[in-house]
């Protein structure tokens, strides 16, 4: 009940956000804040507002919210109450991620969604449960501690050049604009570091291959709705990080580190699509699509490209939708017929066709079928890296990004595979296994609640597969503000590295036309310079 | 140039009205427990820390003096309240209370004199009042041969460390050539020659052999080793006190040393800083990682804390560690100074709070339910000892498994509690050192730098042992189930310390002892020595 209360003022909040003047101006609204941790010169605020980087992903965490209360109406008969106790605080805390403007306020509400987690899981998780609980904890806490040093570097580097010790997160940015972290030999490069630590954190959270290895575990032992929250909302935090501070905050460190992360977005993209092609749980399958589907909004964030960046953005909606509905509808099918295993179910569309035409929406949406939400987001990342691969990228990376975008549009061919596959051998077909039997002959179709959980995901599917711009304007103005000094660095990088490109071609290579066709980097710079004006 | 020992003015006695009170409780209840067969001794040492409590605090000293005091106190009061509710049986607990009680009470007053100290005898005097009465404590219970075991465990060592404290002392009243702190303190600031050669002949001799004194109060390394085997022999209320009170001590003393010197510019007293800090970086960073590692395979409860409280020591020496390097700071450029000192003292807070509460609520749990049938003779009683006598506590005992839990997540650091502000302060302190001056292998920031890093993922390391006692509470399945037969009083210690976590959580500066700088260059309390006027 509270949640939907929740959802009824996050959905005001929305929709006021919209028409308020804060989208033009990329600025904050439904601010408030008040003093917390004031010893001495520290003055943490318990400062809170939303903007264009998170009206959606707090929109989106109150409406899911709401669908993992439906989806795990029947699933806690003990404890019930502890149960959604806990769903709640998680909401809150992420509520609290993304609103903060503080610092560390951020940082505390970003631990803390950790600890209602860690209890569902191992008090309403499956077998493996305990190790689930502490793997996970473990696995993030130790990447976020490392933020944190982060973090804190950050505040102490602007606290020492303009004399204002703040952890207000607009001011820090705006203050490393104009006095940014070293990347000098003499202070050891220090901006990279605090980017190193900060994309320790956030990897772990995304999670980028190959620090994934908790995330199909703690799937497989979670509650449906636990899974929900956490492929829902959960997994987007790292990713917002990135776009809140490692972006606009440390722009050189990541123009040197782009390139590798969108590398190591295409290996997740593939390795997550290769490795769901093989599982044999549908769960499992499912967990590791999501490995791969973040995959792609790494490589579109990290493209730096401005359409690559607001696909990214929407896509982490996108999927955040798509993925909670498939978690949502596999547990629905546990939950009758006591199993996850592929082989052993079929033919579910002849005994409940409402939930085959859910679990069918949810796959059409996250193979990216056009008309439908990621559709859009994954066209729009792979149009930006497409785009970056052509006319932006450094001397000697641009066959490497085509590369890695060929290898994205590759994984959306797998994901068809293996979501299709998946779903012709679950869905259709005879009966067989579990479905053929006792399970099977009292399945029942959709409950109330269960609907009541899918629909909205499915409205909001299709809406932003039909007509997604709201959404895009909406925060269009914020995701280029805060991307605008890593594209500018980089774009600063890009142009560095071909002139050093071409004054070494110039001087080693004769004038021989054939042979730097042949030499992949060469051959791009000739028609990229065609291409510049 | 301090006043003569023989001195013993009406400011004297003013300035000690806590410790005063607390010998003449102490004295009370001796005599009482002697004389009438009144036995509830814990109950008069509540009223005997109350009343020091409720009185302001004294004019005079520093702020450090006044948080020492405070910490003592408030710390004092909890345990009291959680030996009072001592699982011993009945009969046993009837010959011993009044003498327990006001052996504990003398032990605070020498706590509370340590952080009054302004002169190096008067501050071994502390410091043995707090070590006899705990010998005395942990002999008491000399029943097991355990027990035995780790009364004679600490007491060998506890000298040890105390010899070697006091040679630390001789080297520094060599240098300074008094006893007075102060003077100490003026002379390696003075810039005269004879000092500083004295001060640099003498300085890794007198700076080792303090650490490694106080390192023994605190549990550090190199004088760790002896709290797994002492915690698990002695009571669980008495493990409580020896985790918290001699490491208040020994952060006071590490704490009133580095103050000495406020201004590192002479080359003696530079020196000294730099000798600090390089020592005390070294033992943080063995200690935490010392103490966390063994932490991870006890499954004993009370070996579990010791080695717990091992690696929380690392993390205050860290604090100690940015104090002393603070102090010959080269960056001016960071405006609003978070002092390493404060910092150590605001962990040092969260820190005996959380351990306060998790040894309340141990000892509240008391005994396991036996299986025993009627035809099988009863068998002995056990305490609640190991983390797998925790499982399905929040089933059985939800408020206790709650408290534990927020002891536990706050001992672990986790946002929002108040050991998060506790290690937020401590990092910040220790990156605030010279920041602004660029990172060199060859300059300290390198070395703080890796301090921190080695700190954060301590804190990592120390979640996962911590977990694994929430998730016995939480995950598991009662077995047995436990009999709460602690008694009221550590129970309702156990709520106090929950109240008070709360409350710090949501405003975190409650605990944090707000005076501009603790360590200022004033001359330290004013109450002149005399060691005389309390300790007969």
């Amino acid at each position: 009940m509270s949640s939907l209360i929740t959802l009824g003022l996050a959905g005001t909040l929305v929709l006021r956000f919209l028409s308020s003047d804060a989208i033009a101006s990329g600025g904050f609204f439904a601010s408030g804040e008040f003093d917390w941790f004031v010893t001495g010169p520290l003055d943490i605020q318990f400062s809170v507002g939303l903007d264009g980087l998170s009206i959606w992903l707090f929109g989106l965490t109150a409406l899911l919210t709401v669908s993992a209360v439906f989806v795990g109406w029947n699933a806690a008969e003990e404890k019930a109450v502890g149960f959604y106790g806990l769903l709640l605080l998680l909401e809150a805390a992420m509520l609290g991620v993304f609103a903060a403007r503080d610092i560390i306020l951020f940082y505390v509400f970003f631990e803390f969604t950790l600890v209602p987690l860690f209890f569902l899981i191992g008090i309403w998780g499956r077998d493996d449960r305990r190790r689930a609980a502490v793997k996970f904890f473990i696995y993030t806490f130790a990447g976020s501690v490392l933020a944190f040093l982060g973090l804190l570097a950050i505040v102490l580097w602007h606290a020492s050049h303009t004399g204002v010790l703040t952890f207000d997160i607009a001011t820090l940015t705006a203050g490393l604009a104009s006095h940014p972290l070293p990347m000098t030999p003499e202070w050891g490069y220090l901006q990279l570091w605090v980017f190193g630590a900060l994309l320790v954190g956030f990897a772990i959270k995304v999670p980028i291959v190959p620090v994934h290895t908790w995330l199909p575990l703690v799937h497989e032992q979670t509650p449906a709705c636990g899974s929900v929250d956490l492929a829902g909302f959960l997994l987007k935090i790292g990713l917002y990080g990135f776009l809140r501070f490692s972006l606009p905050m440390l722009p050189e460190a990541t123009a040197i580190a782009a390139p590798w992360l969108v590398a190591l977005g295409a290996i997740s993209i593939i390795y997550g699509a290769l490795v769901a092609l093989v599982q044999k749980d549908l769960k499992r399958m499912v967990a590791y699509s999501s490995v791969s589907h973040m995959g792609f909004c790494v490589m579109g964030l990290f493209a730096l490209e401005p359409v690559a960046v607001e696909g990214a953005n929407l896509q982490l909606i996108n999927y955040g939708l798509a993925s909670a509905g498939l978690f949502a509808t596999v547990g629905m099918i546990y939950e009758r017929y006591h199993t996850r295993k592929i082989a052993e179910l079929g033919g579910i569309a002849s005994q409940m066709p409402w939930l085959a035409a859910f679990f069918m929406l949810f796959t059409f949406s996250t193979i990216g079928l056009p008309g439908l939400n990621c559709f859009v987001g994954e066209f729009m990342v792979l149009a930006g890296t497409f785009q970056r691969a052509w006319s932006g990228a450094p001397a000697d990376w641009s066959t490497t990004y085509l590369t890695l975008a060929l290898l994205a549009v590759a994984g959306v061919v797998l994901g068809a595979w293996y979501m299709l596959q998946a779903v012709e051998r679950v869905l259709f077909g005879p009966l067989r296994g579990a479905t053929a039997g006792e399970h099977g002959d009292h399945a029942r179709d959709l409950a109330w609640n269960e609907v009541a959980a899918l629909a909205p995901l499915g409205v909001f599917i299709v809406w932003i597969g039909i007509y997604p711009s709201p959404f895009l304007k909406a925060s269009a103005a914020a995701v280029t503000a805060s991307t605008q000094a890593s594209s500018q660095a980089f774009a600063s990088r890009v142009v560095a590295s071909r002139a050093e490109a071409t004054a070494e071609h110039g001087r080693s290579s004769a004038p021989d036309v054939d042979l730097t066709l042949h030499l992949g980097p060469s051959r791009i710079i000739s028609t990229s310079n065609h291409l510049a004006p | 140039m301090s006043p003569p020992l023989a001195a013993v003015t009406a400011a004297t006695v003013q300035g000690l009205v806590p410790e005063i009170l607390l010998v003449a409780a102490a004295i009370a209840i001796y005599l009482i427990g002697a004389f009438t067969s009144f036995r509830s001794g814990w109950l008069l040492a509540f009223i005997g820390v109350a009343i020091p409590l409720w009185l302001a605090t004294p004019e005079g000293g520093d702020s450090l003096t006044a948080f020492g005091r405070w910490m003592t106190l408030a710390a004092g009061m909890a345990l009291v309240l959680v030996q009072g509710g001592d699982v011993r049986p009945a009969s046993h607990r009837r010959l011993g209370t009044c003498e327990e009680a006001g052996t504990f009470l003398i032990l605070l007053a020498g706590l509370s004199l340590v952080a009054v100290a302004d002169n190096l005898v008067l501050l071994f005097v502390g410091l043995e009042m707090v070590s006899i009465p705990t010998y005395i404590l942990l002999g008491l219970a000399r029943t097991s041969s355990r027990g035995q075991e780790a009364a004679l465990k600490y007491f060998f060592l506890s000298l040890l460390a105390s010899a070697i404290f006091l040679y630390g002392m001789v080297c520094l009243y060599g240098i300074g050539g008094d006893v007075s702190l102060a003077v100490i303190g003026e002379k390696l600031q003075s810039g005269d020659v004879t000092t500083e050669r004295m001060t640099l002949a003498m300085l890794p001799l007198a700076v080792g052999m303090l650490m490694v004194g106080a390192a023994f109060r605190m549990a550090a390394v190199p004088m760790h080793f002896y709290a797994p085997d002492v915690y698990e022999g002695t009571s669980t209320p008495l493990a409580g006190v020896l985790s918290t009170l001699p490491k208040l001590a020994g952060v006071v003393v590490l704490v009133r040393l580095i103050g000495l010197v406020a201004e590192a510019n002479q080359p003696a007293a530079l020196a000294y800083a730099g000798l600090f800090w390089q020592v005390a970086a070294v033992l943080a960073a063995l200690t935490m990682t010392i103490g966390n590692l063994m932490a991870l395979v006890q499954t004993n409860l009370r070996r579990l804390l010791a080695c717990s409280s091992i690696a929380h020591a690392g993390y205050l020496l860290v604090g100690i560690t940015a104090a002393a390097a603070g102090t010959g700071s080269m960056s001016e450029a960071v405006t609003a100074k978070v002092d390493g000192a404060d910092a150590t003292l605001y962990y040092l807070a969260t820190y005996l709070l959380a351990t306060s509460g998790v040894f309340a609520a141990i000892t509240y749990l008391g005994h396991r339910w036996p299986i025993w049938t009627p035809t099988t003779p009863r068998p002995p009683r056990e305490e609640v000892s190991t983390v797998s006598d925790l499982d399905g506590l929040a089933s059985t005992n939800p408020v206790v498994a709650f408290a534990l839990g927020v002891f536990l997540l706050s001992l672990a650091g986790i946002p929002p509690l108040p050991g998060f502000w506790g290690k937020l302060s401590l990092v910040t302190s220790l990156l605030e050192v010279d920041w602004g001056m660029p990172v060199t292998m060859a300059g300290r920031r390198a070395w703080l730098l890796a301090l921190a890093v080695t700190l954060v993922i301590n804190a990592a390391i120390a979640a996962a042992y911590y977990l694994r006692l929430i998730a016995a509470m939480y995950f598991r399945p009662a077995e047995r189930g436990v009999q709460a037969d602690g008694g009221l009083s550590a129970g309702l210690a156990m709520l106090g310390c929950l109240v008070v976590s709360v409350m710090a959580t949501f405003s975190p500066r409650m605990l944090a002892f707000d005076d501009e700088s603790s360590l200022s260059a004033e001359a330290p309390p004013a109450v002149a020595s005399t060691s005389k006027a309390d300790h007969d």
